[in-house]
């Protein structure tokens, strides 16, 4: 299942760094609010806001911190604009009480974490605030899918009314892709009828964006308990309405190589590669994060002898994995922590060659079933 | 391995301040001002000058499919010895090599390799414009692949040159046109040419 | 004394004291009798609709007693989180040029826990107009040292007095964000008395007049009593806060943009 959002072939091919695509992207999709504070390699997305957004007729802060930056974002966003902020690993740290802010008070925002590598795994999945609520994470494999999933953010923030995460990293960020940019062509959304705009004061129904959504005295809203048992519900519902993935070969395979993002494009490129060579392998690739794509992966290794999670971390995804797997006792984990030594993207262990050995090693070892 | 003659990839490596990444931007470009898909991946230090400094340039004809850290390349142009160690680990076998050589000893670059090796330093030290020497090995290079027309290659450095560098454009015109000239008197498998 | 002409029809309708309430308080409040903050609230929606700005005003209220009082203002509102109104006014102002943005915030959520939004905001120029409740305590959570509490003031984390040399000076805001560039107005009021109310409203009066010609951030701060957290009685508040905070906090207009280029 692809998270394809429809975009115009005839546009023309343009040679595009991630950063920009991506900014270019976000204003198609008629963001017109970013504020941001600089953390490589998410800088990059920053400046070309900065140099974009004006021509939009839009407005990009170089905020002075990332909290400020968020709670802009969360201000522009409260009156209907389109808004997004981002940073990474540590950036998005400080974001997070105003991420679950965002969740309990209903509005919607991207939030762009360019990471530095997969070590945001948890912190895109389950978040650091507080409350009962979610974030919807894209993970995009390269440049044009990061380009689809940007506009693709945009709608769904909008259309649930609530943060949503797109999980890059330096090689999206940084990698120069021939893209093909066009105004998005998605479903039509209900109009904000709840956005502040300042309107409806002095006539009794002047509106409010509150996570204690207690209403006015004259009309009493929801109040905590039944506003957030109500958020609640609608977490669940996306969990169920938003999971996409994508695999290949499962069900022929012995060995199913699990990845997401970039991990995944070259997870993808290596069981091309050993399948020509003729070895039983495929791959099944989460492509929301949040929510994991958990009854698809469950059928996805039915008949899996071998479930092999690679992802540039220490283990994160494997959690989810482990939850969700056919067989528990099937799963091995062939990723690991590996940084490059300016710590500002990924080490050694995210390279054709390298997966190809661990995946072959996997291989080699007898199987449980 | 798989047949990967649909996507042609290529590694470009030296140092900081040789116009490694500008080269690979051209090709890049002119690539995908031909409607091609292209993609430039870069890796390079901290420093403007004299650190480690790769590209890696793929075109296509279809959406590309090749990393961007490149499990193994077709071709690669070197431009110093400093850095060239890449060059038996991801060059295939058979695959071209055009080296530097007023800088790198071609004999020196690998086996199994078509091997070219044009004195573009010292080709650029006579045009008067030693920092063209990047323009050279790449005109070089395009001739050789035909994977452009010159004319698209001059129109990508053209449009990539920043107003304040714009007055560089003709001499890294005539830096393309050399390097091009070069290749037709260059022969290939480890013959440097003079 | 003047004696009222009965001679002729009065010009206007007569008033009940009731009805010079503002429509725009929809309800009793529920703070502590005594506060100041309900005062403060009452001339700033007043202004609000003596500016005729009603219709198009969007408020952003943070964290403290008066965060009760969007159950109780009938004015569009982004409740926000704690000391993060300014940068919020920020992005809604940026979005909504038209409207008149305000904040609504305590000592503890603009001088203590986000104390460099509002020096940033000015910094930047926004043009959004800051109202700063000042009591000197947190009040919500029932009467801890603020970053303005005065010298001597107990609170509960400060039982013997706020001494200086175990809990430090209280801030000046106000004076700070006067001496940044992007500062349109700033001003400082009370609301001990009727008199100070009066002058207080115009303050807020000119903080908007100011935000609406674009000069940049306006902040009125408002000094309030809180004879809970102050632990006297509520008739003697008013007297305690001119005692105690008018001494270290002076009353007037600290900086006015147009005044000073006229």
């Amino acid at each position: 299942m692809s998270a394809t959002a429809p975009v115009a072939e005839m546009a023309p091919l343009e040679l595009l760094e991630g950063s920009t695509a991506i900014a270019r992207a976000a204003i198609l999709s008629n963001c017109r609010f970013f504020a941001g504070y600089p953390m490589s390699p998410f800088t990059g997305l920053l400046e070309n806001m900065a140099k974009l957004m004006p021509a939009a007729g839009g407005v990009c802060i170089n905020a002075e911190s990332e909290i400020e930056g968020v709670n802009m974002v969360i201000g522009a966003a409260s009156t209907g604009a389109r808004a997004a902020t981002g940073s990474c690993g540590q950036g998005i740290a400080l974001m997070q009480e105003a991420v679950a802010e965002a969740a309990l008070n209903e509005t919607p925002l991207v939030i762009f974490n360019m990471a530095r590598n997969q070590q945001d795994y948890f912190q895109c999945t389950r978040g650091g605030g507080w409350g009962d609520y979610r974030t919807l994470t894209l993970a995009p494999k390269d440049v044009p899918e990061a380009v689809e999933h940007t506009q693709l953010l945009f709608h769904l923030a909008d259309k649930y009314r609530a943060p949503v995460i797109l999980y890059g990293d330096p090689l999206i960020a940084q990698t120069r892709v021939g893209v093909r940019l066009a105004a998005p062509d998605l479903e039509p959304l209900a109009p904000k009828d709840w956005a502040l705009d300042g309107t409806m004061g002095g006539t009794g129904k002047s509106r409010q964006v509150w996570t204690w959504a207690m209403g006015k005295v004259t009309d009493p809203g929801l109040g905590p308990d039944g506003h957030w048992r109500a958020v609640a519900d609608k977490f669940e519902m996306i969990a169920a309405a938003e999971q996409r993935w994508e695999s290949a070969y499962a069900d022929e395979a012995e060995t199913l190589v699990i990845a997401f993002g970039s991990a995944a494009k070259f997870t993808e490129y290596v069981v091309d590669e050993l399948r020509a060579e003729g070895h039983s392998v495929g791959w099944f690739r989460p492509i929301t994060l949040w929510p994991f794509p958990g009854a698809a992966l469950a059928q996805a290794t039915r008949s899996s002898r071998r479930v092999l999670v690679y992802e540039l971390n220490a283990g994160q995804m494997l959690d989810d994995v482990r939850q969700f797997v056919h067989d528990r006792d099937t799963v091995r984990f062939i990723g690991g922590v590996s940084i490059h030594e300016s710590g500002l993207s990924y080490g050694p262990l995210l390279d054709a060659p390298v997966l190809r050995d661990r995946i072959l090693a996997a291989m080699a070892q007898p199987t449980e079933r | 391995m798989l047949d990967s003659t649909s996507e042609h990839e290529l590694l470009i490596l030296g140092i900081g301040g040789q116009g490694i990444q500008l080269i690979g931007k051209t090709l890049a470009q002119a690539a995908t001002s031909s409607g091609r898909h292209a993609m430039l991946a870069a890796e390079y230090g901290g420093e403007m000058r004299g650190g480690p400094s790769q590209a890696t340039v793929v075109i296509g004809e279809r959406p590309l499919r090749s990393l961007p850290i490149l499990a193994s390349a077709g071709s690669a142009i070197v431009m110093h010895d400093r850095f060239c160690g890449v060059v038996p680990e991801r060059l295939r076998a058979g695959g071209l090599l055009v080296v530097n050589s007023s800088i790198v000893d071609p004999a020196a670059a690998g086996d199994g390799y078509r091997v070219g090796g044009l004195p573009a330093t010292d080709i650029a030290r006579e045009l008067g414009k030693p920092q063209t020497a990047g323009f050279i090995m790449l005109g070089a290079f395009n001739a050789l692949t035909g994977l452009v027309t010159h004319e698209q290659l001059v129109d990508a450095m053209r449009s990539l040159l920043p107003p304040y560098r714009i007055e560089h454009a003709d001499s890294n015109a005539a830096a393309l046109l050399a390097g091009s000239d070069a290749a037709r008197d260059l022969e290939l498998s480890g013959t440097v040419a003079a | 004394m003047s004696v009222i002409n009965t001679q002729t029809p009065p010009t206007g309708p007569a008033q009940k004291v009731a009805e010079f309430h503002t429509p725009l308080i929809l309800g009793e409040h529920g703070l502590c009798p005594g506060c100041g903050e309900p005062v403060a609230l009452r001339i700033l929606l007043e202004t609000l609709q003596e500016l005729n700005l009603v219709q198009r005003t969007i408020g952003v209220v943070g964290h403290g007693c008066y965060g009760s009082f969007v159950r109780i203002m009938d004015i569009d509102v982004l409740q926000c989180l704690h000391g993060r109104a300014p940068a919020c006014a920020t992005g809604i102002k940026r979005m909504r040029p038209d409207t008149a943005v305000f904040t609504l915030q305590g000592d503890g959520d603009m001088v203590n826990e986000g104390l460099q939004e509002v020096i940033h905001a000015a910094a930047r120029g926004e043009n959004v107009t800051c109202i700063l409740l000042n009591n000197g305590v947190f009040g919500d959570t029932g009467g801890q040292q603020t970053a303005t509490t005065v010298l001597g003031q107990r609170t509960k984390t400060s039982l013997e007095g706020r001494d200086a040399e175990k809990h430090g000076y209280p801030i000046r805001i106000a004076d700070i964000v006067a001496s940044v560039d992007g500062a349109g107005y700033v001003a400082r009021g009370a609301v001990n008395t009727a008199r100070e109310v009066m002058r207080t409203k115009r303050l807020i009066r000119n903080a908007f007049e100011s935000q609406l010609a674009g000069e940049g951030l306006s902040l009125v701060e408002i000094l309030t009593m809180c004879p809970t957290g102050w632990f006297v009685t509520a008739p003697d508040g008013p007297d305690y806060l001119e005692s105690s905070m008018t001494a270290a906090y002076p009353l007037g207009v600290l900086h006015s943009r147009s005044a000073e280029a006229n």
